[in-house]
């Protein structure tokens, strides 16, 4: 049985206008220990997914479906039973780490509420153990360094700390929100590196939700594509970079910039990501795939599986460019 | 923090000289004085009284001679209205009264207001928030001297509960109508800065880190949006706050409570030089004072203010 288990997914707004849905069906597993990624575009619904599993969507966000973990689902327990398993169980880091932490608090005491709430410690033991866990993720000078306040580190250093944060009650699942977007890419480096030693030495899963492929092939068990909302494919990583059976990854793919040929232009996607609230009837993707097929305007395909790996295209395998 | 109370203390002085200065210049340049009347006094008898109270001397030595009694014995001279009172005596007859209702004023605007708009923020779109917004958009509009004549009508006229004025050495009886006819505008304005920055707050990112953290919802507002959502809120609470004891005025006129308001008008009326000054300058070193206060507070809740 999957650690967590997501089973038909939707997330939708209310807006003044009309309702707009970020999530349309999305189902996955991911295992104890394995590392998922989560990639695609702004948009396309991979961060609300995330959101939605923690119950952290906007005021008027809604969610349907289920998301199983240890047997309860997390989309309808009670606020109470979610507040045993944030932090606890499962773990977000996310994408600002310049503004994810409170400004106005001391790291210490950022940190020790987290074990004094969900493992009863003292404020001292507390203090203590979140000073090993920074140095855990190496920030200098931990001990003396964990009465200040935010702004006294820069972004990487605070990144780091929102990770020491997360693993503080050790959470079996770790969701990673781009974690690495907002910093420069010598710490990008750093904090996947970080992210690694401790997959490593804790035996966390994670979620890792980005567009980066770089930091994805380097560092995820499995990827699973995401467009408008919905799964385009998903596999295990090398085997889905090498042969990607979808239309909408081989672009993705393509899109990467590389410094080992000598391209004069950088190949992207034609047209723009869609309106989330006016998605086509088919393929979300069809208006702007190069390989579109004429059902592929009118029915949605299905994600098919065939064992090791899952897609939703009409087109044979075989003929994805 | 020692060095920046220090500091601002040193610029409070010069401050308030010219405070006292500029009022000193702007009452001599006015015309009429405190014993001009409609039957004209005799010119040796007018002489005579303006030689008792130092009226008869050049302008730079009328306020050399004040300033430096104000500053050097912390006298303020003696009424021109009252013969046998000094301005000192006014002012601690007048400010306790003043003081004590508007401490209380402060008291209950600052909870009610508070309480008000967190309550409506955390609801915000239910009908919890529209009721918020709607009492304080009715308190807005009913500024103490509309309030008082309201209380009034139907606390004493048409209950018979609550006296109709006086002060009684500030039983609460009399207490009551001066503190809900002083309090409700700023109750009204609190509650809604409160409202719009705790919205603010609550949608920031650390506010979405610490619900991630399992923290109920209370743990959340109370210790990772309180302080920031009050920010804005403490700044207005200066001024407010010397706006409550000038409001004074207001408060007893309707009330006959004879704080210093009272005296303040009357004064003024009767170009009461030196009641007129006294008064003048202790709302003035109120303001500075109180901004002093709220700056401290700023750095002690921000950590990113330091000075």
């Amino acid at each position: 049985m999957p650690l967590l288990e997501i089973d038909n997914l939707r997330v939708s707004f209310t807006t003044a206008d009309s309702d707009v849905n970020a999530v349309n069906g999305v189902s996955f597993g991911i295992d104890k220990g394995e590392t998922l990624a989560i990639v695609g575009e702004s948009g396309s619904g991979k961060s609300q997914t995330a959101f939605a599993i923690m119950g952290l969507l906007a005021r008027n966000g809604h969610a349907t479906g289920a998301a199983r973990f240890d047997g309860q689902d997390l989309l309808s327990i009670s606020k109470r039973d979610l507040n045993k398993i944030r932090s606890r169980e499962i773990a977000m880091i996310f994408q600002d780490p310049m503004t994810s932490l409170n400004p106005y608090l001391r790291i210490s005491d950022q940190m020790a509420e987290v074990l004094m709430l969900h493992k009863g410690m003292s404020k001292r033991d507390a203090i203590n153990e979140s000073a090993h866990m920074l140095d855990a993720v190496r920030i200098p000078d931990a001990r003396a360094r964990i009465s200040m306040f935010p702004h006294e580190f820069s972004g990487g250093m605070r990144q780091r700390i929102m990770i020491a944060m997360a693993l503080l009650c050790q959470p079996r699942l770790l969701i990673a929100d781009e974690p690495t977007t907002a910093l420069d890419v010598t710490v990008q480096a750093q904090i996947m590196q970080v992210l690694s030693d401790i997959r490593s030495n804790f035996g966390t899963a994670v979620i890792l939700i980005t567009h980066d492929l770089g930091v994805v092939a380097g560092f995820c068990d499995r990827t699973l594509v995401m467009y408008g909302g919905q799964i385009m494919e998903e596999g295990p990583t090398d085997n889905l970079f090498a042969n990607p059976s979808h239309p909408y990854t081989s672009g993705l793919l393509r899109a990467v910039p590389r410094l080992d040929r000598d391209d004069a232009k950088l190949a992207t996607i034609a047209g723009e990501p869609p309106d989330m609230s006016r998605l086509p009837a088919g393929c979300p993707f069809s208006p702007r795939c190069a390989q579109v097929l004429d059902n592929c305007r009118a029915e949605r395909p299905l994600l098919e599986t065939d064992g090791t790996r899952r897609r939703a295209c009409h087109l044979p395998v075989h003929e994805v460019a | 923090m020692f060095s920046f109370v220090a500091r601002r203390l040193a610029v409070a002085i010069p401050t308030l000289l010219i405070l006292i200065v500029v009022s000193f210049v702007l009452m001599y340049a006015a015309p009429g004085g405190p014993f001009n009347s409609e039957r004209p006094l005799p010119p040796a008898v007018l002489a005579n009284i303006e030689a008792k109270y130092g009226l008869d001397q050049p302008f730079w030595k009328q306020i050399v001679n004040y300033v430096a009694s104000v500053v050097t014995q912390f006298d303020f001279g003696p009424s021109f209205q009252y013969k046998d009172r000094s301005v000192n005596d006014v002012i601690a007859q007048g400010f306790p009264v003043t003081l004590t209702y508007g401490f209380w004023s402060f008291v209950v605007a600052v909870t009610i207001g508070v309480s008000l708009g967190v309550a409506a923020a955390i609801k915000h779109n239910t009908w919890l928030d529209y009721l918020a917004v709607g009492i304080s958009i009715g308190a807005q509009v009913l500024p103490n001297f509309v309030m008082a004549p309201i209380l009034l009508l139907i606390f004493t006229l048409w209950l018979g509960w609550l006296p109709g004025g006086g002060w009684n050495g500030g039983q609460w009886p009399y207490l009551i109508m001066p503190v809900i006819a002083l309090s409700t505008s700023y109750m009204a304005s609190i509650a809604r800065i409160t409202r719009s920055s705790m919205l603010e707050v609550l949608n920031a990112n650390f506010i979405r880190t610490a619900r991630a953290k399992g923290l109920p919802m209370r743990r959340v507002i109370w210790k990772h949006a309180m302080k920031p959502a009050m920010l804005p809120v403490l700044s207005y609470l200066g001024p407010a706050f010397v706006g409550m004891i000038t409001g004074s005025v207001i408060i007893d006129v309707f009330f006959s409570t004879g704080g210093i308001g009272q005296f303040f008008v009357n004064s003024a009326f009767n170009r009461d030089y030196s009641v007129i000054m006294g008064i003048t300058i202790l709302v003035g070193a109120l303001t500075i004072f109180f901004n002093l206060v709220v700056d401290i507070l700023y750095a002690w809740i921000d950590p990113k203010i330091r000075y």
